[in-house]
């Protein structure tokens, strides 16, 4: 006989990936452990081994299906940095109009599809129907206003990088295909409707926010260190430096993505397959940072385009910086939603964007070691790719996105499982009506 | 829907059916779908047998729990589709049979530059399994849906099909049907690498020296990369019959194309294993041998 009592949620739902919860609670419900469960593992670093080093961009994006566009883009960054390659600036245009489209798509899919059926239904609603089929049943609406933002940022994908889904046109050197001028009058013929749509999902996004204000500021806030890309201060997802942001909220590191073995450790949590991330100097657990739209949103002193700055500012004015609430994730995503429109229709705007000297015709392979970092919609992406003087690929080292962040879900999950068994915190927090009753 | 080790591409290839997500959605009754509902693998357990009209497996089996739901979705579904290259093929994924399983684990926890503490993962994780075998070889599907991922029309094609009780009529052509290069039948002089100079945007990319592999790839993609100026490398799979070798068929056609002695032709391919059955590792020829192989070494 034993008082333990162990909750398995498996698999956790409405999340990309796959994970299961494991949560072992003591006598008087004391929680003595919570562990999140990655449950598989593919090993992309080994059978990237042995390939030539050109072909990884186009084997990497299977990483996730969901954000190839980062990988694919990481990843010939990390070629290019390993053979001292410098594309065009037309090409790195593409790449950054590219890598914004599924910046919005991603964050649309997000908060329409994965969360807003929480906000809409309630977070007690029946499971058959808190889901985004129930949401295109009750709110057509706003199901209509999501799916057109998802449609606009993929097929903006597909017309630059050949495939929505794991693109195929970045290319060590630049892109093996310029944007036509045709294209591109088609896509800034839709950013009006394509921008309403988005200021329409920022109202909701405040009403959320406003009526879950109380569980925003009580449940799972938990500090941590926060990791995210810069250009001198300023939220850049292509591009920067990356620093580093203590649970005091001051700036540790700011480094060159080479530097990168300096500033990340790895932890092997014997419950996961996905590694524990953390700041190395501070050393694990202490040290254990998150990444994705809070994370960054804290790193940088502001945003890049007007609108979204000014939603950042109103945000910290709301919640502070840095922000340690786990639930200010999805404020935060939709600061990022709005830089990303802002980007697409800059980008679509610049006369650059049709040139067609996008490629250069003299890449030669040498051996080299280069680190490609990228801000994925769900975090900071490191690949590192080390080649021989014929360009093949000796050695691969990757951290991926949702990894920066295993080990803080794990220690907010920690914060809620005790406020919710031990305290019973959720009973008294002030729940609005959900928007549709079921 | 459910999915095994995957990346979800083949999800998010559904989803890009846009609008017509609003026709499609409303008119399932879905019982499992991980990143849309919350019902768990024990209500999936829980319903009877064969009471679930249609499912759709997405993905590798790489864990026990991989295989477990498989054969779950398996007795549950009157229809299983195996959705997507991996959940035909093997895909990606399936290169990690290049390898063993201890090489693997070596390189992504015990001798990685970031990791420390020789720690192997094994607690409240399902084991892993020491070599990727096909899915069909683990249960029977009733359709193969390649691709990676299947395009969203595809999807949508196959998704209207089956809500109205018709059959799904698949077009059989290869990449090369629908590529706008032209051919000249012209023998390959050298083997290019794709970054090299700038390609010829009218002419078959194959013709110019560039290692493609439409002409043994299905073309349910139709040709969406090579006519951006991307070489194929053969994420359809072969065309009907699915289970031919599309390796060895892609390597008989550089034969064909290019007149150079087999030495050349090795030194200039640099990785015909990871070009010619990048996809399809697991199901070819030679990779049923790796199987074997790791099967041998088992008993």
């Amino acid at each position: 006989m034993t008082d333990e009592k162990v909750i398995r949620i498996d698999p956790v739902t409405r999340l990309e990936g796959h994970g299961s919860l494991t949560i072992k609670l003591g006598p008087g419900n004391k929680v003595k452990d919570v562990q999140f469960n990655v449950n598989s593992t593919r090993f992309f670093e080994k059978f990237l081994e042995g390939r030539p080093m050109e072909e990884a961009p186009r084997i990497a994006p299977r990483i996730c299906g969901i954000c190839p566009i980062p990988h694919h883009l990481a990843s010939v960054k990390a070629v290019e940095a390993a053979w001292g390659v410098t594309p065009p600036p037309a090409a790195i245009k593409l790449r950054r109009l590219m890598i914004e489209a599924k910046q919005l798509s991603s964050h649309a899919i997000h908060f329409y599809a994965l969360a807003a059926p929480d906000f809409v239904f309630g977070p007690f609603a029946d499971p058959s129907v808190r889901n985004v089929a129930a949401v295109l049943k009750h709110l057509p609406d706003v199901a209509v206003q999501a799916i057109k933002l998802m449609e606009f940022g993929q097929e903006l994908i597909k017309t630059v990088g050949a495939k929505a889904v794991h693109p195929t046109t970045a290319i060590p050197g630049g892109q093996l295909a310029p944007l036509t001028e045709e294209d591109r009058d088609l896509f800034l013929g839709k950013v009006p409707e394509m921008l309403d749509n988005i200021h329409k999902t920022v109202d909701l996004a405040k009403t959320v926010v406003n009526a879950y204000i109380d569980v925003i500021t009580k449940i799972a806030v938990t500090p941590t260190y926060y990791i995210g890309m810069n250009n001198k201060g300023v939220h850049d997802i292509y591009d920067g430096t990356i620093r580093v942001m203590d649970t005091e909220g001051k700036i540790v590191a700011d480094f060159e993505p080479k530097d990168y073995t300096q500033h990340y450790g790895e932890h092997v949590a014997k419950h996961s397959y996905a590694t524990h991330i953390y700041h190395k100097p501070a050393g694990y657990p202490e040290g254990i940072w998150r990444a994705n739209t809070l994370a960054r949103c804290n790193v940088v002193e502001k945003m890049a385009t007007p609108l979204a700055d000014a939603a950042l500012t109103e945000m910290r004015e709301l919640i502070g910086r840095p922000s340690h609430h786990t639930f200010a994730y999805h404020y935060a995503r939709i600061v990022e939603l709005v830089q990303a429109a802002e980007w697409c229709k800059i980008l679509l705007e610049d006369p650059d964007i049709c040139n067609t000297d996008v490629k250069l015709s003299d890449v030669e392979p040498r051996a080299g070691d280069g680190v490609g970092m990228v801000e994925a919609p769900r975090g900071t992406l490191m690949h590192n790719y080390v080649s021989d003087d014929k360009g093949m690929l000796v050695k691969a080292n990757l951290i991926v996105a949702t990894n920066n962040n295993i080990a803080g879900i794990e220690k907010s999950l920690m914060t809620a499982a005790k406020q919710v068994f031990e305290d019973k915190a959720h009973e008294s927090l002030k729940l609005p009506d959900p928007l549709v009753k079921t | 829907m459910a999915q095994g080790s995957s990346c979800w591409g083949c999800f998010q290839s559904l989803i890009d059916i846009h609008l017509n997500l609003a026709t499609v959605l409303p008119a399932l009754d879905i019982k499992y779908w991980q990143a849309v509902v919350d019902y768990k693998l024990a209500d999936l357990e829980g319903y009877p047998d064969k009471s679930i009209a249609v499912g759709l497996y997405e993905g590798m089996v790489r864990t026990e729990e991989d295989a477990h739901l498989l054969k779950i979705m398996r007795a549950k579904c009157q229809t299983l589709i195996a959705f997507g290259t991996c959940s035909c093929f093997g895909g990606i994924p399936g290169m990690a049979n290049f390898s063993d399983i201890e090489e693997c684990l070596d390189v992504k926890f015990r001798e990685n530059p970031t990791t420390s503490g020789n720690v192997i993962p094994s607690e409240n994780i399902p084991a892993l399994e020491p070599v990727v075998v096909p899915n069909n070889t683990i249960v029977d599907f009733d359709i193969y849906l390649p691709g990676c991922p299947p395009t969203s029309r595809l999807i949508l094609t196959a998704v209207s099909a089956l809500l109205s009780g018709s059959p799904i009529e698949l077009e059989p052509h290869t990449v090369c049907h629908y590529c706008d290069r032209e051919k000249k039948e012209t023998p390959v002089e050298k083997i290019l690498r794709p970054y090299e100079g700038i390609a010829d945007p009218d002419r078959c990319l194959l013709e110019q020296g560039y290692i493609c592999v439409g002409s043994a790839t299905w073309g349910l993609c139709e040709g969406q990369c090579v006519n951006k100026g991307v070489t194929c490398r053969g994420c359809y799979g072969p065309p009907p019959p699915v289970f031919q070798d599309q390796g060895a068929n892609a390597i008989s056609m550089m034969g064909t194309y290019a007149p150079l002695t087999p030495e050349e032709i090795k030194e200039q391919v640099k990785d015909p294993l990871g070009t010619f059955n990048r996809f399809t590792y697991t199901t070819s020829h030679l990779g049923s041998i790796r199987i074997k192989r790791e099967e041998a070494k088992n008993k």
